[in-house]
């Protein structure tokens, strides 16, 4: 969790913004139209539903009455998405959710079409910190016991293929924790490989801690490492402990942003709303209900966040991306 | 449990929850019936709406939707050998050519009879084993996936006797379509030719409305006349016998649910294999092979059976631990965490009363929607009378339009095109869709889990017959293709001849 200082400035922030929004409004009559907001998920996964939670409420702090339409265009690890606002009017007709670091792994990659940096972003809905778990009826009881495993034989991690984020998250925290990984790779998402751990086809796996927490409720997974700086799971490790502080920054945005070259003062009105919206008592009351992080930030700070983001998976690179 | 079983049903026997039930219903028969629409579109236009709903309310509304749809899908692949939904597919096999021999009406009464029964019994099955759902779902694993679906391909090349090469070239094409894409484990591209719309694959359900759909448009309009020309007369009334046929045939319909309730709740393998697989081993268990794909109405009672009762099984799976079975249970996953059911090993336990409301609607849904589906047979009937001039380019637009709509891409218009040739050049020089089908569906699934399995095993094959249900499923693969050889020296050995398949008049 973020100091609640951050929250009490963003709170002061909103004021500020949603007066700039007024008087932008007036000058460039935005928005006139409905506004589609693209997700790189068919319907149903989870930034499928944070957009549908979060249009209606955004659609009231909106200075004229307009529709936000959650589009869904999933494929290709979220390119499709990507590359369709990156090549959208810079209007502000068009906005879009992201998975960063994910998609920022695919540009990384080359070829992807799409400069993340050069995105007009209005600010982050949520973050989700990563965890590791083992299957309840595991032998393996910490990260100590994985060290020890791994001197005999690499340790088996669940996941999605190498364009998935748990991927790319596994391999670095691994490799930070000194464990020799084998990925077992191609589950659907992040139930499957959750399933995949608990079932015994690998001995460990690692993904978002919302995800994990719900099998474990159940009886059927251990969480064993929380790789928050100070474990928000009980009984479970954190990056502190470990004496792993890196860990921390294994993280999942979801970061909001526009086509580049969007006109400040449209900007302004979309993230202002988008800010709103992200307090509005019913957004918070759905996130409580479905256990979904919210944690706000302001396009600037949305922004810095990339950029982190960005440092830290170019710094593992070559680790990520050896040359065959 | 019984109080718990009543509580659900109590749950969704109000006057509001019915409301929505019966909304639900007629939302999911249009859908089914619109060739790229399907549930999961219907269900995700419906899903802001379901918001402001209270979850009976909601789970009434998509069980609606749910248990109806396979109605709708089935009445357009009979009438129009367009499959609405990808599992109806399986129905159009010997559903088309009784339309075309105005037996329109016949198909239907089986299919929604067939229709009714596999769901009933599909629900009871799931009421059954819910309690040791979560050990079920366990006991299948990469190498029991991969073996399933050799088993799926296997029982398919079986089926296609007679044509046995021309099935073998059309699966082994089949495969090759399958395999085109991202792969998720290695992380290479796979003839994908640049196009990043093809890093997912070939689409299924653009390349099903071309193969089927669309092939059959290309046909009727080189052909001319109406889709039951050669009919002379279209008998509608004969809905009645056709409902008396799927009690006639109890045997395939107890197959067809069987396969379907055990393949619904094996996670990620889906309807298409389900329907398919009953097709097939129906087709396998048949004293007269050979009427089939020209008309047998255990070929539309096989399919409708499994389509039916996998639906109840398909949600042990997405409920016990979020891993939907397909597109359509992908999106009720949202509906769900929108209600703050959050899928996971909990909920079995926590939304005891939502799960056995749902599974109620499910039911009742499907059985509802067989009568509504009986109500129409016959002005539906009249379509296959609809000169080619009218019904082709309608449909065609219809067809491309829905592949469209399935994720607003154009590229599957372009896939939809592709196989619509493909498929009029195999109609025209009679190779068998069945395979390619069955190979576009289990292509991917297959050489994943192949993949998943050698890298738990560290490359050694012996994971396959160290596990128990693994060596099972390689027993029944290594005993499949002896069965037609098997049964045809017994009934050497009785000195009697083939009999006919019953309805084939």
């Amino acid at each position: 969790m973020r100091p609640s200082t951050r929250r009490v400035l963003i709170a002061a922030g909103v004021a500020a913004i949603a007066m700039l929004a007024g008087v932008a409004h007036a000058a460039t009559g935005f928005p006139a139209k409905d506004i589609a907001f693209i997700i790189p998920d068919g319907p149903g996964g989870g930034f499928d539903l944070d957009v549908r939670a979060i249009a209606p409420a955004m659609e009231k702090y909106l200075p004229s009455k307009v529709n936000i339409v959650p589009t869904n265009v999933p494929g290709a690890a979220g390119t499709r998405a990507a590359i369709e606002i990156y090549r959208a009017k810079p209007d502000g007709y068009t906005i879009g959710i992201f998975n960063i670091p994910g998609i920022y792994l695919q540009q990384q990659r080359g070829g992807a079409g799409f400069d993340l940096t050069r995105l007009s972003w209005l600010g982050r809905v949520g973050i989700d910190n990563y965890g590791l778990a083992v299957g309840e009826s595991s032998p393996i009881r910490s990260v100590a016991d994985l060290q020890a495993l791994s001197q005999t034989r690499p340790v088996k991690f669940t996941s999605t293929g190498p364009a998935g984020t748990a991927y790319n998250a596994t391999l670095i925290a691994a490799n930070l924790l000194d464990i020799k990984a084998q990925l077992i790779t191609g589950y659907r998402g992040s139930s499957d490989y959750v399933v995949g751990a608990i079932r015994g086809d690998g001995d460990a796996v690692i993904t978002v801690i919302p995800t994990l927490r719900r099998m474990a409720e159940g009886k059927t997974l251990r969480i064993i490492a929380d790789f928050e700086e100070r474990a928000s799971v009980s009984g479970a490790e954190d990056a502190v402990a470990l004496g792993k502080p890196e860990l921390a920054q294994i993280v999942l945005d979801r970061l909001i942003a526009a086509p580049p070259g969007l006109p400040e003062e449209i900007r302004a009105i979309l993230a202002g709303a988008l800010v709103r919206a992200l307090a509005d008592s019913q957004v918070i009351a759905w996130a409580k209900e479905t256990d979904s992080t919210i944690s706000p930030e302001s396009s600037d700070q949305a922004a810095a966040t990339l950029r982190s983001q960005i440092e830290f998976y170019d710094k593992w690179k070559p680790f990520l991306n050896p040359k065959r | 449990m019984l109080d718990v079983w009543l509580s659900g049903l109590q749950g969704i026997l109000q006057v509001r929850e019915l409301l929505f039930l019966a909304l639900g219903m007629v939302i999911g028969l249009l859908f089914g019936a619109i060739p790229g629409l399907g549930g999961s579109t219907a269900l995700a236009l419906l899903m802001p709406f379901t918001y402001g709903l209270e979850s009976f309310a909601a789970l009434a509304l998509s069980g609606g939707v749910m248990g109806a749809v396979p109605m709708g899908g089935s009445i357009s692949a009979i009438l129009l050998n367009a499959p609405g939904t990808a599992p109806s597919a399986a129905t159009c096999l010997d559903g088309y050519p009784l339309a075309r021999q105005g037996k329109a009406g016949l198909a239907i009464g089986a299919a929604a009879s067939a229709n009714s029964v596999g769901g009933i019994i599909g629900t009871v099955t799931v009421l059954a084993v819910l309690p040791i759902a979560k050990r079920l779902v366990l006991l299948f694993g990469p190498p029991e996936f991969f073996l399933l679906a050799v088993l799926g391909l296997v029982v398919v090349a079986t089926t296609s006797r007679g044509k046995l090469l021309r099935g073998l070239i059309t699966g082994g094409f089949g495969l090759m379509v399958a395999f085109i894409g991202y792969d998720d484990i290695t992380g290479d591209v796979r003839f994908t030719l640049g196009i990043p719309y093809l890093w997912d694959g070939v689409h299924l359900v653009p390349a099903l409305i071309g193969l089927f759909a669309v092939a059959e448009m290309i046909d009727l309009s080189i052909r001319g006349g109406s889709v039951a020309r050669e009919a002379g007369n279209v008998r509608i009334t004969r809905t009645l016998s056709g409902v008396l046929a799927t009690f006639r045939h109890w045997r395939t319909v107890l197959r067809g649910s069987i396969i379907g309730t055990v393949v619904g709740a094996i996670p990620g393998v889906g309807g298409v294999v389900a329907s398919f697989l009953s097709y097939s081993l129906t087709v396998q268990a048949s004293r007269d092979p050979e009427s089939f794909g020209k008309g047998n109405i255990e070929g539309v009672i096989a399919p409708e059976a499994a389509i039916n009762a996998k639906d109840g099984s398909a949600l042990i799976p997405t409920l016990a631990f979020g891993i939907p079975g397909g597109a359509e249970m992908a999106v009720f996953l949202g509906i769900l965490v929108l209600h703050g059911m959050q899928p996971g090993p909990m909920m079995l336990i926590q939304h005891q009363p939502e799960i056995y409301g749902l599974i109620w609607a499910l039911t009742a849904a499907c059985i509802l929607a067989s009568f509504i589906g009986l109500l129409f047979v016959r002005p539906l009937a009249l379509v296959t009378l609809v000169p080619a001039e009218i019904l082709v380019p309608v449909i065609t637009c219809i067809a491309l339009v829905g592949s469209f709509a399935v994720d607003a891409s154009i590229e599957n218009t372009v896939v939809t095109a592709v196989f619509g040739v493909l498929g009029y050049i195999m109609i025209r020089f009679d190779y068998p869709r069945l395979t390619i089908v069955i190979a576009l569906v289990l292509g991917a699934t297959a050489e994943r889990n192949f993949h998943q399995a050698m890298l738990m095993a560290d490359g050694s094959w012996s994971i396959f017959v160290t596990r128990t249900i693994s060596l099972i499923l390689l027993a029944g693969i290594a005993a499949l293709p002896c069965l037609p050889i098997l049964r045809a020296r017994l009934r050497r050995g009785r000195g009697s001849g083939p009999v006919s398949a019953g309805d084939q008049r």
